[in-house]
């Protein structure tokens, strides 16, 4: 008999409401929800097909030990003791700060918080973190500063229709999240002005009011005195309501983000300083984890620490994300291959379980239940669709047992339990346990935090090196084709194929330098140099080169070591001038 | 053709008695969404009344599921066995599936059934009977009066098993085919005989449907069937309606009429299966070739593809029809606003540009 269970989608931060239609424990497709509130009806293709990573056969299905290159098959109880064995071995010659905790985005909120806790209060430790280190913390610390602390609903996905404009920061944060794209294209044939700001790409559509050439580290330059803009953008950036829409994932650092909203906030009329505000991220629970507090704490570690070659760092925990996709350093990778014990809890077997001293089988996010926050500020509940698969065991019961055989205890045995102490502990989610709608479909929207008063920090004249090309490295770390989710799908795999190792550049500057494509070129930077073949890409403007970042040799030859963000206390590339020469 | 009256009492009864060969399927909600599922007593008689209700997913699953395993494959010994899964035996009937989704069915028929008959298709098809109710009420996005997709069948010119027209205290039942005539001999005593008076009351209803419409959905389609037969919609508007175009591939899904899959293998320690699943000519993916080249790597160009397949006069003279049967589903599923009757108005908007084709200005066309 087919089963239509209404839950939440798991690919990106905003939260679409879609049933998964399954018989016993086969999924065999998916269906938007018209009545939930972010996806009325619509999902992008991920959605569509989210039912083919459900049927994926790549999943951890028992508990793996690896000794050298082999792995086998273990028990749980095996599993059990070599955790035991190695944590207490590394706590009693290193001490407990040796030990790091990895959570994740693609972990519910519930799952998040017992994972801070089990860290704080089982392993005595404060290093915990997630790989939103190096994409996506920067945003929420930008935000943070700017609303006093707890975020709470900064945006409404609904309303964006209504907003007089918006202003979107790149255009993948446009039609890469469909529910926000249906609402700016709702907005535009009502006649709100889109203003697009991008640096990386010259793709002209019909919908911007105007296109803004800006990175986001200039752009608060521009917005800040009349005249270097045209007026009539200039004037519709400062209206009551209007919409700011970006993707968390490559903010950094988190001062250009400040910069912006301050002097955003600054132009909004006194009767009106509100903004809708969508902090986009290509993980789903991103606002979730954060808040669960998925961050180091006072003494601790964050993840780059973690990971620098001479942390203390000898044993990490990585439940639900796969590390080698999302980190920015080669020796991070190296220090990662070093640890003394690596344990991995996830649902795929994924490169970075691959390597790991332990593995944990867990389940999907549709095979259990829990909540995440996306990314209006809405904590929606997920209901599992399918059993689980193998052996996997959920987190509260692993962490449980593991607490258990190191003599101490969680202080929950359910996940209503967990919810609980959410609520009672995170002010913000106060009412997800209690209010009657915390079950329904919509899920509860937070309450929505005041701004504070504008921030007096000095924009930075953006620097303009006459004659070179500027090399831009965006943070592709989360793209879409580095998602283990979208590799299990036959579909998506297709439609994300992996990007081709190149720097990207304009054909007509290519004509110029007699370069053809694949030819390979020399560039040098103040920081390194780097030979690359190139790729011609007619929508990379002229005079620039995009290098994504997750070809992290080649960025570390011509960028060096990046530069460290005083917020996030991570690292991060700036833009940089750069000559290029024909080999 | 046989004509009956059935009284809307009478309708749990016949249910009853189909039941006792048949698994039957009806629109009823789950979680506030109608779908259709087997039924339930008493039958959601709300969602059985003329006024249309479509379920979201598209009665094309019944014949062509979102996904369906093809065979599975295992090591024996030496030998790898193959398997074809098999299906229940038992027939189905679908009660309460409205004109614009029939017309769709016999789309894909043609799809799957002519020339080529596709096994899976056919064996799922051949266990199905379907009792529609025509739409005395049309709804907000409906806009099959444009498509010859209802919103009531002719039996004339339509194919069907049983069609159900709401008299309010009756249903007029107009069983066509033989599959029809089987459930109604289930019940002969149900059936009452029509009456002219029945007959003239069900010309009324269709011709006050007609009337009812709403300008917004109903489309000037005649007109843009002759553009893009001609080729004569100007490139820039295929650009503009393809930046409109999410590549979310929704409106393939939940169209009656799209037939597009793809196949993928599972397969882990010897064992595993291969199975088909519904793709979208929206995708980038769909026409990229090994090489990397992409015949269609544009989207406008894609969305180009996808309203010639639909409108083109070279397909309704081979399939007898336009790939649209008007239900209006792609209006709720498109996240860029641009469903089937905001494209064919964008190409009406775009008549005053040049004429492509001739090279002449269009205004003696207009």
């Amino acid at each position: 008999m087919i089963k239509n269970i209404p839950t939440i989608c798991s690919f990106c931060s905003n939260g679409c409401g879609m049933f998964v239609r399954t018989k016993g424990e086969e999924a065999l497709g998916v269906l938007p929800l018209i009545n939930h509130p972010v996806s009325q009806g619509r999902l992008c293709h991920r959605g569509w097909n989210r039912f083919q990573n459900l049927r994926s056969v790549n999943r951890i299905n028992r508990p793996l030990l690896r000794d050298g290159s082999q792995a086998k098959e273990v028990g749980w109880e095996e599993a059990f003791r070599k955790i035991k064995e190695k944590l207490t071995g590394i706590v009693s010659s290193y001490g407990p700060q040796a030990i790091g905790i990895v959570g994740s985005p693609w972990l519910t909120n519930e799952d998040n918080y017992l994972t801070s806790s089990f860290a704080r209060h089982v392993l005595s430790t404060d290093n915990v973190d997630a790989t939103y280190r190096f994409g996506g913390a920067s945003a929420l610390i930008a935000l943070e500063r700017t609303f006093s602390g707890a975020l709470g609903s900064l945006g409404s996905i609904p309303s964006l229709n209504e907003s007089p404009a918006i202003l979107l920061l790149g255009h993948e944060s446009f039609r890469d999240f469909s529910p926000v794209g249906s609402r700016i294209v709702q907005a535009f044939l009502k006649g709100s002005k889109v203003i697009l700001a991008e640096s990386c790409s010259r793709r002209t559509e019909h919908f911007y009011a105007h296109q803004l050439t800006e990175s986001l580290a200039d752009l608060s330059f521009a917005l800040q005195e009349k005249g270097a803009i045209p007026d009539d953008v200039w004037d519709s950036l400062a209206q009551g309501g209007m919409g700011l829409v970006f993707v968390a994932d490559q903010v950094s650092p988190a001062s250009n983000l400040n910069s912006l909203l301050n002097v955003l906030l600054q132009r909004l009329p006194a009767q009106n300083k509100t903004l809708n505000l969508l902090t986009l991220s290509r993980s789903p629970n991103l606002r979730g984890a954060w808040d669960m507090g998925i961050k180091p704490g006072k003494q601790g570690l964050n993840l780059h620490e973690m990971l620098d070659a001479t942390s203390k760092i000898k044993g990490l925990l990585v439940f639900a994300d796969d590390l080698l996709a999302h980190l920015p350093s080669s020796a991070m990778v190296e220090k990662l291959k070093k640890l003394e014990f690596l344990l991995v809890a996830d649902r795929f077997v994924t490169k970075t379980s691959q390597i790991a001293h332990c593995v944990l089988p867990i389940p999907l996010l549709a095979e259990g239940d829990g909540t995440m926050t996306n990314c209006e500020g809405r904590v929606q509940m997920l209901r599992p669709a399918l059993p689980k698969r193998g052996e996997s065991r959920n987190l509260l019961e692993a962490l449980g047992d593991i607490a258990g055989r190191l003599g101490k205890a969680l202080a929950y045995r359910s996940g209503l339990e967990v919810r609980g102490a959410i609520s009672a502990q995170i002010p913000a989610y106060q009412k997800i346990s209690s209010a009657p709608e915390s079950d329904s479909l919509s899920g509860i929207l937070l309450s929505s935090p005041k701004p504070n008063g504008a921030d007096s920090s000095a924009i930075q004249k953006p620097k303009i090196s006459e004659g070179k090309f500027v090399l831009i490295i965006p943070n592709t770390l989360n793209a879409w084709n580095r998602n283990q989710m979208i590799l299990e799908s036959p579909v998506l795999n297709i439609e994300y194929p992996s990007d081709r190792l190149g720097i990207r550049m304009n054909p007509q500057d290519a004509r110029d330098l007699k370069l053809r494509m694949g030819e390979k070129v020399k560039i040098n930077s103040e920081r390194g140099e780097v030979q690359a073949p190139i790729e011609l890409d007619n929508t990379v403007p002229s005079m620039t080169l995009v290098l994504p970042s997750h070809f992290i040799d080649m960025v570390e030859s011509v960028a060096g070591n990046g530069d460290v963000d005083p917020e996030t206390k991570s690292l991060f590339y700036p833009n940089l001038y750069v000559s290029i020469e024909k080999i | 053709m046989d004509t009956y009256l059935l009284k809307k009492t009478d309708l749990p009864r016949w249910v009853e008695l189909i039941q006792k060969s048949y698994d039957v399927f009806a629109p009823s909600r789950v979680h506030g969404e109608v779908f259709f599922s087997p039924i339930s007593f008493p039958p959601d008689l709300d969602l059985l009344t003329g006024t249309a209700t479509l379920p979201y997913l598209p009665p094309k699953d019944f014949v062509f599921p979102q996904a369906e395993e093809l065979f599975s494959f295992f090591q024996q010994g030496e030998q790898v066995k193959l398997e074809v899964p098999k299906i229940s035996g038992r027939g189905t009937v679908v009660l309460g599936i409205r004109s614009c989704d029939i017309s769709g069915i016999s789309w894909m028929d043609k799809f799957y059934q002519e020339n080529f008959k596709d096994f899976y298709y056919t064996r799922r098809r051949e266990n199905l009977t379907f009792i529609s109710i025509a739409c005395n009420q049309p709804v907000k996005n409906c806009f099959c009066v444009c498509c010859e997709g209802g919103p009531f069948l002719d039996p004339e010119h339509n194919e069907f098993d049983i069609q159900l027209v709401d008299l309010k205290e009756n249903y007029l039942v107009e069983s066509k085919s033989e599959k029809g005539k089987k459930l109604i001999a289930l019940a002969p005593e149900l059936f009452l005989q029509s009456t002219p008076s029945a007959k003239e009351i069900r010309d009324q209803l269709e011709e006050k449907s007609r009337r009812s419409f709403l300008t917004e959905p109903t489309s000037y389609m005649s007109f843009a069937i002759r553009r893009i037969t001609e080729n004569s919609v100007p490139p820039e508007v295929w650009t503009e309606l393809g930046e409109r175009c999410f590549d979310d591939g929704g409106c393939t899904f939940v169209c009656p009429c799209c037939s597009c899959f793809g196949v993928a293998y599972l397969s882990e320690g010897g064992k595993g299966c291969h199975y088909r699943f519904w793709d979208s000519c929206d995708y980038s993916g769909f026409t990229r070739e090994v090489s990397g080249h992409n015949p269609r790597a544009e989207k406008g160009e894609r969305f180009k593809r996808r309203f010639y397949h639909k409108l083109s006069y070279q397909y309704v003279k081979r399939d007898g029809r336009i790939g649209c049967v008007g239900c209006g589903r792609c209006i709720t599923a498109c996240p860029g606003e641009v469903g089937m009757p905001a494209v064919v108005e964008r190409i009406r908007n775009a008549k005053a540009q040049r004429n492509y084709q001739s090279g002449k200005p269009e205004e003696s066309l207009g």
